[in-house]
């Protein structure tokens, strides 16, 4: 069953014609050329794929696109400002040597921008709680939390705070 | 291709599963990852719309009513007394954080996995499962409604509607302990909750719920220690009130994660934990 959706994607108003049970990444990678949002697993485990649906974080690989009809997305290439200054949050990983590979990295940072929505504070237990739905196979994760924590601070700090 | 159905009102999820077996999604946190990759080829029948069944409510007839679209992280942002610490502790090891906010508590019944976290203080709170269908709505007892490993009393054309907790009335308490093979995101090898009430003018307690889950095919209660509990006094060492024999309606099994021999040390283990954590804080 094709179904037409309409979602706000990166700010721009997107229109798309999908099948029932095509999953949200699978739309953004495939449909929509958006191929930030990455996909490490099958089991809604690693975190890859997180986006911001409505303005939280979500498992995009966990949800259909037909889930996604009437929302607004977020994904990593909407974080940077036009002029393609970073975000603060993918400033502070930049920092903080907070990847290896990259492959985790669109995700964690999406997790990591939702968590200064609920609890901007946030101590290193609070972070690495946080990041227990996002898996690196890389960096041992000291450096993703450090940047992380920065990434929250710098956010308060007049940075620039996430488009959304 | 799969059809796809989202429910605007409790009747249309009705009407529409009275047609078909549609497969229900509700958070989807078990729903996608049970198809491995490939497609969803059940009709889908999205319920994830329906806020009037979202939230904890205490309802004028002494039940607490956990509407099925309650997330966990519902769970752990509402205001509940600490008999509910316990589904709390199980809310936190539900997955990471992404997954306590789109996976549903009545999910993670319906799915009936023997290693379901939530089933297990559910079941210690004597929970039952508020199940509505065509010819209308029938209540019943969590241990009745979880038959099997995956199974449930649950016919194609019923929706789980609640969870309906009934208020002992009296001060309580409540522990949940899960034992993994490491800290984050991984499926237990047992766990046990606890929730005791105690009388509101003395130390005698007055309700006791013991669940074990992971060591047998469905969580089971330990309704031997729960009656040597009853009666007891919150200041004693109820710890060493659980016995041997307290454990014998577990069958664990010997699998990837674990032996069953581990596994009923393993519960023994947790629940003197659980009971000496609950009479210190009864105390
Ligand atoms: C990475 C990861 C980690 C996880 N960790 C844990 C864990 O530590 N402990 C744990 O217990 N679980 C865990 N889970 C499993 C899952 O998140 C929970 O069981 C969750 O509560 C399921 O809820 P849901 O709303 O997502 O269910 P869904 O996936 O939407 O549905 C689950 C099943 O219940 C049925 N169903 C759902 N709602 C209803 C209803 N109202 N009426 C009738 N049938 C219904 C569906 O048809 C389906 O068969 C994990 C999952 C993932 C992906
Ligand atoms: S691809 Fe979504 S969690 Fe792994
Ligand atoms: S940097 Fe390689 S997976 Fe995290």
């Amino acid at each position: 069953m094709a179904l037409t959706l309409n979602m706000t994607v990166n700010g721009k108003a997107r229109k798309v014609t999908v099948e029932s049970n095509a999953l949200l990444s699978d739309v953004l990678r495939v449909n929509l050329g958006l191929t930030g949002t990455h996909v490490g697993c099958d089991t809604s485990q690693c975190g890859a794929c997180t986006v911001h649906v409505d303005g939280v974080s979500v498992k995009s690989c966990t949800m259909l696109a037909a889930q996604a009809d009437g929302a607004t997305i977020t994904t990593i290439e909407g974080l940077a400002a036009p002029d393609g200054t970073l975000h603060p949050m993918q400033a502070a990983f930049k920092e903080h040597h907070g990847l290896q590979c990259g492959f985790c990295t669109p995700g964690m940072v999406m997790s990591a921008v939702d968590l200064a929505r609920c609890e901007p504070n946030a101590s290193e237990e609070q972070i690495r709680e946080w990041l227990e739905g996002n898996i690196c196979r890389c960096t041992g994760y000291h450096n993703i939390v450090k940047a992380v924590k920065t990434g929250l601070t710098d956010m308060q700090s007049g940075g620039k705070v996430a488009a959304e | 291709m799969a059809e796809y159905l989202r429910a605007r009102t409790v009747d249309e999820a009705l009407e529409a599963l009275a047609r078909k077996p549609f497969r229900i999604l509700a958070g989807g946190t078990d729903v996608y990852p049970a198809a491995v990759g490939g497609p969803i080829r059940d009709p889908i029948l999205d319920i994830s719309g329906l806020s009037a069944l979202r939230g904890i409510t205490r309802e004028a007839d002494g039940y607490w009513r956990i509407g099925a679209l309650t997330t966990w992280t519902d769970v752990l942002r509402a205001d509940l007394p600490p008999w509910f610490d316990g589904l709390k502790l199980a809310a936190r090891e539900v997955g990471g954080v992404q997954i306590q906010t789109a996976g549903t508590v009545a999910g993670n019944v319906c799915n009936a996995s023997p290693a379901a976290d939530g089933v297990v203080p559910l079941m210690a709170m004597d929970a039952a499962v508020e199940v509505s269908g065509a010819d209308g709505t029938r209540v019943e007892p969590l241990d009745a409604f979880i038959t099997g490993p995956r199974r449930t009393t649950r016919q194609p054309g019923e929706l789980v509607t609640a969870l309906l907790i009934p208020d002992a009335g009296a001060p309580g308490v409540s522990d949940f302990l899960k034992l993994g093979a490491r800290h984050y995101l991984v499926i237990s090898i047992a766990m046990v909750a606890v929730v005791l009430h105690r009388a509101p003018e003395s130390r005698r307690i007055v309700r006791a719920g013991v669940a074990v889950g992971s060591c047998s095919p469905v969580a089971r209660r330990l309704r031997g220690l729960e009656a040597v509990l009853c009666e007891a006094d919150a200041g004693a060492p109820l710890e060493d009130l659980a016995q041997e024999n307290h454990f014998a309606p577990l069958s664990p099994i010997d699998d990837v994660r674990a032996t069953a021999g581990y596994r009923r040390e393993a519960a023994r283990t947790l629940v003197r934990r659980a009971l000496s954590t609950c009479r210190e804080a009864l105390a």
